[in-house]
């Protein structure tokens, strides 16, 4: 049987036999031709078809195959993503990152899991034994070894040439200030996610989401800008932890602000934590004192009483309080540290800082009066800023008069320090309430963010008392030669088992600088501090957190860009008369 | 006639496949060329960092104030010893020569150096 399927079939030879064959496979009348032609048809098109695939795929694979080099390369790190750089109002590096080998197994890939586990437990002999052979053994598709080794490690894990053992390189998160910069820039878990601090707001800002789309892994972002001088950080600091050690506190905070732009500079709480090793900062005597507590903040909060008396426009600087006798109300008698036992005017009220004048002041204007002061001026709702730490103020439930009357002079309130230097420095610059900030700031953009509170003039009457009270009154201690500082001394007994404690003080002290000109506002704050010899057994804020901020303010304002000044007239002539403001 | 078109169009081919692979060949070599940049650059910026975080680190302030208590005798700066240029006192102007017409005779002064400019009191500076 030669060419069945090409040449027609001659009926006439075919045999029986041939021909009950054929009816069977292609019927009866069938012409094979025609068929055949057909079937080659098909073969054509199959071919043509399979052909054209193969064509098209090999141009798909030439356009495609450029990328195949970058994505090798992307995939070997990067695992935890990349933050952009933290840097200080200088340029000055706060935290950055820099990327470290990790290493990793594929169990399924090991040949030898002993040797394997013998080798690498030569090399980082901390690594468990028994639970790094449970990881290899477990059969799983990847598992982590060891994060952030060393590159002498890697060099020496990579000579063992063991299959099945890689690494991939990651970034991780160095503050080379370690301690100085702790509360206020935050840290990071291990994988790169902000947890606390400035680090974590960086999360809110859309930085999570670049992660979850694996974007952000280059470090091509921009870095991101603070108010903060580390300079300036690193003198509060620094004088805080000798503070601390001076007078046995069990911690000591300062905040320094500018008042023109609620730009925060400087910002510690001792005892602090060092960012790099992150665990320290869960002891609960380590936490952010300026932000996270709250606190009674005792004759400071006379500033603001004071100031709500002068821009009520119903009393001037020689409006008299009759402070002769202690004011009783009810059980309680509210008595003055420094008595005077005598008629006072404003000006002596604030620097004898007498308690029963300023509580005659805000009961003149009334409880309501008095409330809505507070609120304006921002003491009696949380304060926000980026950090993602906050606490709410404790507002007594019923305000009364007694309240008002503690209140008055700073007992019964307890607001985050950093919402007292907000308020003080709203009565300090002209009269404008700026949301403090974290970040780096403009006076335009500060200005317009800005709310009037007070009157400029009551704002002037306030610099004349503060400057006043560091000539005659309690912040005597706290000047410094050449520096125009003014300041108010606080000190509040801590609650103890629900009553007051006499020898438990918090003190703190706000010192404006210059006094005629503000431009920052510095805090110091000492929780519990000790009489010495040096205080002949006092333990006020005149004799600890004062002298405190006088040498803060010795180190740091040449850093700001203050310059001395000697020979300036006393309060009354340099800021009362040279603004024509009358008493 | 048909057969010289024939052996041109197959030339033609056979030049432009030579042609097409240089072309791939080279755009091949320029890819690697530009990842292998692209991984340099990556390793250089990486090493950047790292510079950069330790030079952060060496010159962290609390690192440099304990050098300096260590192995300096520096005190702080305090206000009285920072001033400006406008506080600065008038140079005196020196006194002239004392006049004696003999001691010049027997031996003649030497000529006087100026070392400096001297200022004279309100003249605007």
């Amino acid at each position: 049987m030669t060419d069945v399927g090409f040449t027609a079939p001659k009926k006439a030879t075919e045999s029986r036999w041939q021909r009950v064959v054929r009816t069977l496979l292609y019927g009866d009348n069938v012409d094979r031709n025609v068929k055949a032609k057909a079937r080659v048809g098909l073969a054509i098109i199959a071919f043509v078809a399979v052909y054209g695939i193969i064509a098209g795929k090999l141009v798909m694979f030439a356009l495609i195959s450029e990328d195949h080099g970058g994505r090798r390369s992307v995939g070997q790190d990067a695992i935890a993503t990349a933050r952009p750089d933290i840097v200080d109002r200088q340029g000055a590096i706060i935290a950055t990152d820099v990327k470290m080998p990790s290493l990793f197994a594929e169990p399924r890939r090991l040949i030898d899991v002993d040797e394997a586990t013998e080798m690498l437990t030569a090399v980082l002999p901390d690594l468990d034994a028994k639970d790094l052979r449970d990881r290899l053994s477990s059969g799983r598709g990847f598992a982590w070894l060891r994060r952030e080794l060393t590159p002498a490690q890697q060099r020496e894990i990579h000579r063992l040439g063991l299959p099945g053992i890689g690494f991939l390189t990651e970034n991780k998160r160095v503050y080379p200030n370690g301690p100085v910069v702790s509360h206020l820039i935050g840290h990071v878990n291990v994988d790169n996610q902000g947890i606390a601090g400035i680090e974590k707001w960086l999360d809110g800002q859309g930085l999570a989401a670049l992660h979850m789309a694996g974007l952000a892994t280059d470090r091509l972002q921009k870095p991101v800008e603070l108010a903060l001088d580390l300079r300036v950080q690193f003198a509060l600091r620094d004088e805080l932890a000798k503070a601390r050690d001076k007078f046995s506190a069990k911690a000591a905070a300062g905040l320094m602000l500018n008042v023109n732009t609620g730009e925060i500079v400087a910002m510690a709480s001792e005892p602090d934590y060092d960012p790099n090793n992150p665990r320290e900062a869960n002891d609960p005597t380590r936490i952010n004192r300026l932000t996270t507590g709250v606190y009674e903040m005792g004759s400071t909060f006379k500033a603001l009483t004071i100031a709500m008396g002068l821009d009520s426009g119903r009393m001037g600087l020689n409006t008299t309080f009759d402070a002769r006798m202690p004011l009783r109300y009810g059980k309680f008698a509210i008595n003055d540290y420094h008595a005077q036992r005598r008629v006072l005017s404003i000006p002596e009220i604030f620097t004898y800082s007498s308690n029963i004048g300023t509580a005659r002041l805000a009961l003149a204007l009334g409880v309501d009066y008095h409330k809505a002061w507070l609120r304006k001026m921002g003491q009696l709702d949380r304060l926000r800023t980026e950090l993602p730490e906050s606490s709410e103020p404790i507002v007594p439930k019923r305000w009364g008069e007694l309240n008002t009357v503690t209140i008055a002079f700073g007992h019964g309130l307890s607001v985050a320090p950093l919402q007292a230097v907000m308020g003080v420095a709203a009565t300090l610059n002209g009269g404008l309430l700026i949301p403090p900030t974290f970040l780096k700031r403009s006076p335009e953009e500060a200005r317009a963010m800005a709310k009037q509170v007070i009157k400029p003039e009551t704002s002037i009457k306030m610099r004349y008392l503060m400057r006043l009270n560091a000539e005659i009154g309690s912040a005597k201690t706290a000047n410094v030669d050449g520096y125009y500082i003014g300041g108010k001394t606080g000190t509040a007994e801590k609650v103890v088992n629900g009553r007051y404690s006499k020898t438990k003080l918090l003190t703190d002290f706000m010192a404006v600088l210059p006094a005629d000109k503000p431009q920052y506002l510095l805090l110091i704050m000492l929780d519990e501090p000790q009489a010495t010899k040096e205080t002949h057994g006092y333990a006020t804020a005149g004799w600890n957190a004062a002298p405190t901020a006088s040498k803060v303010i010795a180190r740091v304002a040449p850093l700001l860009d203050i310059a001395p000044r000697f020979d300036l007239p006393n309060a009354e002539q340099s800021i009362l008369v040279s603004n024509r403001v009358a008493r | 006639m048909m057969r010289i078109l024939n052996i041109l169009v197959i030339a033609a081919l056979v030049v432009a496949a030579a042609y097409v692979y240089k072309i791939k060949f080279e755009s091949t070599l320029q890819a690697e060329r530009v990842a292998k940049l692209r991984h340099e650059l990556r390793r250089e910026r990486d090493a950047v960092a790292i510079l950069r975080a330790e030079w952060a680190k060496l010159q962290a302030p609390l690192r440099i104030q304990g050098l300096a208590e260590r192995h300096l005798k520096l005190k702080p700066v305090v206000s009285a010893q920072l001033g400006n240029f406008d506080n600065l006192p008038m140079r005196p102007t020196p006194a002239p020569p004392p006049n004696d017409p003999i001691a010049s005779i027997i031996a003649p002064a030497p000529p006087q150096e100026t070392t400096g400019s001297i200022g004279i009191p309100g003249a605007p500076r």
